[in-house]
């Protein structure tokens, strides 16, 4: 294994684990990189400069319920008639790293209970007849390639540290990655640097509780999560003990403008929703839900137990100060923060890529353990407790049976008729992924259409456990306005503003919504429907994603572009409809050839309305 | 700290603190004592640690709604629980699980695993045992406890909820015996789903079925058992994770919302208050005794008063013509209103229901009420507020 000291590059990431080693309260930290780009590598090498003894507990993707949250033990249980309790990964992580590999393909369900667990510090069990609270208190360690998916938001909020998207080392840092594979470093280096390295953050764990920070400094840490728009209130923790954390790492003990900036880097510029150049527009486009500037008085005198607040006093002052020194923090975070274009794809690479063909949803192995009920031994997973349960009352009777037929009997006699399989929620439902053309003159209509299309399908999904995502195609390539969603709110809040004009890359649409379309698979999505509004005529091809003067390209190309990715798309078994809102005398025929490359139905809604989509793809 | 909480000791009982302690223990990083690690034998032991802590309710900044909620729904519990729904890390879960220490004590049949009032003992025990001597009321020993607060985790099985056979006797002694689940740990008493949005539905069922019925009908492995099951749901969410079934939306009294807080003086406040208690939980919770136990007080008050609050028929139509205006379906909405407008004006120390009072709680009963639109841009708690006007201006012209 290659040590901590050894990993070359990604030093936004190791200054990140070093600041979680020195402060684990910051809860954990999350690497979003690309493929080989060792982010693995480091987390698993975190271990070298956490203290002795500290649990490192990687958690495997296809962890069960009950290995994660903890149940009852089989073997001990049956060997002495006794409950015996086997506790969960999440408590074996407690008071030290549980380590996700990929976190953003962690089925949701398992990403709820590591979130209830961070929320509480615990595992409550409250299954198969236990009732037990687990301590599990731990740093969460995950390392993801965000061209598999994001993480669930709610997960991230209980991660103080993001470190922000790193692209590859260069080359002369992956040559000392390959002579530190090929072993020619000294191993006496290494452990000495380790050493060192350990010495550092033990005395900075020392250092923590003496640092301190300043009124102005906490407002400013403050104000830029509000002007960039960070969601809830809990980041400013995290900030604060980042940024006293990283002066606890240089032996100050006063926190200076490096670890406020470090502090805006790693845990403010991940979550902004907004660049604060365009605050003034956003600001006015969310005016109704921000709550007015004056406070009440009644809040104020709720706190008049706390020692005297200054803040009204110095408010004042405050405002002429703040804003400069909040701008060259932002200034100076920005510039490491990274463009995430991932897009860049060649269809080659996406033939390969292709994923195995439509999954049932196996409702007897996997998901959400919700009851048990009676069933075969081989059907499934078998459910001990209610097994066992249903045979308990019979025992005196069927070893006195057993017993006058001469037959011998073990500790319990169970029949066939005892067993219980576990029955595990089925969660799959169909996502529909709409791809909407925004281009031209009539897209302002369609977009109108699509967005009550995905609202009414919105409120139905909650009966089906259906989702949506749209994407949107205009000018150079395609866009996910909404991914993967069941919820009203969001969708409402991401379709709000939808630029409309421009050119037709509908090669772009196709891709993005397979990439979409994969990513749900990996999430145990198994259905997925395309619906694709468009008049059928895409004119900008792929490459113009990235090459700013490939926009024209001849017709062939184009019209082989499309149909090649059309082709892959229906040998993969999605479903696809197209629904034509081109005028019958303008069209040339391309939406329903488009169709029948998909392998797809054809609908001709030239003035597509939002129940007619609703009726087309539920048909 | 406010009180200790002193929950009976026997094992049955115990069982049904666990829970209620482990959310205690809860708010964000505080590093609570750890609990042992529970040997398997020691699994009914590994309870009886004292109380832990939890940051205090009063200390709690902003979020006005939510809290107003939470005690309304103390005062007068028949006004149906809460679904407190909103942005992530705003101290949803901090405040519903920091409510424990403000709640006030309840009177209940000694170390019953029900929480049953004398009554309810005698009539349910008196009930379908034909040969046993009726139960005298004046010999049944009663002790008080908190209002219990029973969290419900999203890995909760069935049987954990409702209550099942005591496997353990089942074995060893062929004795069927009822193993009561979290619904009756939670009869008259709060009952805590984090994260609603994402339960189960076949839990939902469950919990549907109790609510309306506010009994607990188990029937199965061979044990048949009924028990009150009657508590205030409390649910919290972000519905960016998902949608709400509309039975179990329809179901909660009120709806608060919860959004972050964006001014910096109240954020500041709120870190200052945090770091403190994270440095020296007692201490901190020693220092807001007090505050604690003024609003324990007045809620005791409110409840006292309650049952003398009284409202003029006007008020009441104006209400109901509210809701029709709105066009909510059924009569729930008038009824939540008229009861948290109740309780409302009882925690103000006022006797006299007013269209005021109405006016401040109408947008927590009705929020969720109105037919939902999703490309609607206007606020519900706007067109809430615009009715109201409407509705009062009309009362005005009237008379």
């Amino acid at each position: 294994m290659i040590a901590f000291t050894d990993i070359v590059g990604m030093d936004l990431a190791k200054q990140a684990l070093m600041l979680l080693a020195v402060d684990p309260s910051l809860g954990g930290v999350v690497i979003p990189s690309a493929v080989g780009s060792g982010k693995s590598t480091l987390a698993r090498a975190f271990a070298d400069i956490l203290p002795d003894g500290t649990p490192f507990i990687e958690l495997p993707l296809n962890v069960t319920e009950d290995r994660l949250i903890g149940g009852v033990d089989l073997e001990a249980t049956l060997a002495t008639g006794q409950r015996v309790v086997q506790h969960g990964v999440l408590s074996k992580a407690h008071k030290g790293v549980l380590y996700v590999d990929s976190l953003s393909l962690l089925d949701s369900s398992a990403v709820s209970h590591v979130m209830d667990a961070m929320s509480r510090g615990a595992v409550i069990v409250e299954r198969e007849g236990l009732s037990e609270v687990h301590p599990a208190d731990f740093m969460l360690v995950g390392t993801y390639d965000p061209s598999d998916g994001e993480v669930r938001m709610g997960l991230l909020d209980r991660i103080g540290i993001i470190v922000p998207f790193a692209t590859q080392n260069d080359y002369r840092a992956r040559k000392k990655i390959v002579s530190t594979v090929l072993g020619t470093r000294d191993s006496e280096d290494t452990n000495d640097e380790l050493r060192m390295l350990r010495g550092l953050i033990e005395a900075a764990r020392v250092q923590l509780p003496n640092v301190s920070m300043t009124q102005e400094q906490i407002k400013g840490l403050i104000q830029t999560a509000i002007s960039l728009g960070v969601e809830g209130n809990r980041v400013d923790i995290f900030t604060i003990r980042c940024a006293i954390a990283s002066a606890a790492l240089a032996q100050r003990t006063e926190v200076d403008d490096e670890d406020l900036k470090l502090a805006v880097k790693l845990v403010l510029v991940p979550r902004a929703t907004r660049m604060p150049e365009r605050e003034a527009t956003e600001e006015e486009m969310q005016a109704p839900d921000e709550p007015p500037p004056q406070e009440e008085p009644a809040d104020e005198a709720e706190d008049e137990n706390a020692p005297p607040d200054e803040s009204d006093a110095d408010a004042d002052e405050e405002q002429e100060e703040t804003p400069d020194m909040i701008e060259e923090l932002m200034m100076d975070a920005m510039e490491t923060e990274l463009p995430d274009n991932i897009l860049n794809i060649s269809l080659a690479s996406k033939k390969k890529a292709k994923s195995g063909s439509r999954g049932e949803a196996l409702n007897n192995r996997r998901g959400r353990f919700v009851r048990a009920q009676e069933g075969e031994m081989k059907s499934g997973k078998v459910a001990l407790i209610p097994t066992l349960i249903s045979a308990a009352p019979w025992q005196k009777n069927r070893k006195e049976e057993k017993a006058k037929k001469g037959i011998k009997t073990g500790a319990l006699v169970i029949n066939k008729e005892d067993v219980k399989i576990k029955k595990f929620r089925d969660k799959s439902g169909t996502l529909f992924i709409f791809m909407v053309d925004a281009s031209g003159s009539m897209a302002l209509n369609r977009m109108r259409q699509a967005k009550g299309a995905v609202a009414s399908l919105l409120q139905n999904a909650y009966v089906h456990r259906d989702q949506v995502a749209l994407i949107s195609f205009r000018g150079k390539q395609a866009q996910v306005l909404l991914p993967p969603s069941q919820s009203v709110d969001r969708a409402k809040r991401e379709l709000d503003v939808l630029p409309t004009g421009g050119g037709t890359p509908l090669a772009s649409a196709l891709i993005t919504a397979w990439e979409t379309a994969k990513q749900a698979r990996t999430k145990g999505i198994s259905q997925i429907m395309f619906v694709l509004i468009t008049d059928g005529r895409g004119n900008i091809p792929l490459k113009a994603a990235y090459e700013p003067d490939a926009e024209k390209a001849p017709k062939e190309e184009l019209e082989k572009e499309i149909e090649a990715i059309a082709l892959t798309i229906q040998a993969d078994g999605v479903a696809s409809i197209v629904v034509d809102t081109q005028m019958n005398y303008l069209s040339r025929g391309e939406a329903p050839k488009l169709a029948q490359k998909l392998g797809g139905r054809y609908f001709y809604l030239p003035n597509a309305k939002a129940e007619q989509i609703v009726e087309a793809a539920l048909s | 700290m406010t009180q200790t909480v002193k929950a009976a000791k026997k094992p049955s009982a115990s069982k049904a603190a666990a829970p209620a302690k482990a959310k205690a223990a809860a708010p964000a990083k505080v590093k609570a004592t750890p609990e042992a690690k529970a040997a398997p034998e020691a699994k009914k032991a590994s309870s009886k640690k004292k109380s832990a802590l939890a940051f205090p309710f009063t200390s709690i900044v902003g979020q006005e709604e939510m809290k107003l909620s939470l005690i309304l729904n103390i005062i007068d519990p028949r006004i149906g629980g809460v679904l407190v729904m909103g942005h992530r890390g705003t101290g949803k879960s901090t405040t519903v699980r920091a409510l424990a220490e403000v709640l006030p004590f309840i009177p209940r049949v000694k170390d019953d695993i029900y929480n049953r009032t004398v009554e309810q003992y005698v009539e349910m025990e008196a009930a379908g045992k034909k040969g046993v001597p009726a139960i005298n009321p004046d010999e049944v020993k009663t002790e008080m406890i908190p209002v219990p607060v029973v969290d419900l985790p999203l890995g909760a099985t069935e049987d954990r909820v409702c209550g099942t056979i005591d496997i353990e006797k089942a074995l060893t002694s062929g004795v069927k015996a009822f193993e009561p689940g979290l619904l009756a740990q939670s009869n008259r008493g709060f009952l805590y789903i984090d994260e609603v949005n994402l339960l189960d539905d076949h839990l939902v069922d469950v919990l549907l079925d109790v609510a309306a019925s506010g009994k607990n009908v188990v029937e199965r492995e061979g044990i048949s058992i009924r028990h009150p099951a009657r508590f205030v749901l409390v649910g919290s969410g972000n519905p960016e994770e998902g949608e709400l079934r509309p039975q179990l939306l329809d179901r909660f009294g009120l709806h608060a919302r919860i959004i972050t807080i964006n001014d910096v003086a109240k954020r500041v406040q709120i870190v200052k208050l945090r770091r403190e208690y994270d440095e020296d939980p007692e201490a901190f919770i020693k220092k807001v005794t007090r505050e604690q136990q003024k609003l324990q007080k007045k809620i005791v008050a409110a409840q006292d008063l309650l049952p003398q609050v009284s409202m003029d028929d006007k008020v009441l139509t104006d209400i109901a013509r509210l809701c029709m205006n709105l066009g909510i379906d059924g009569h729930r909405g008038e009824l939540t209103i008229t009861r948290t407008a109740h309780a409302y004006a009882a925690y103000k120390g006022q006797t006299q229901v007013t269209m005021q009072h109405v006016r401040e709680i109408a947008g927590l009963c009705l929020r969720h009420r109105l037919r939902k639109d999703p490309l609607e841009t206007v606020d519900a708690g706007e067109k809430i507020e615009r009715e109201l006007a409407k509705v009062l201006g009309e009362g005005e012209a009237a008379a």
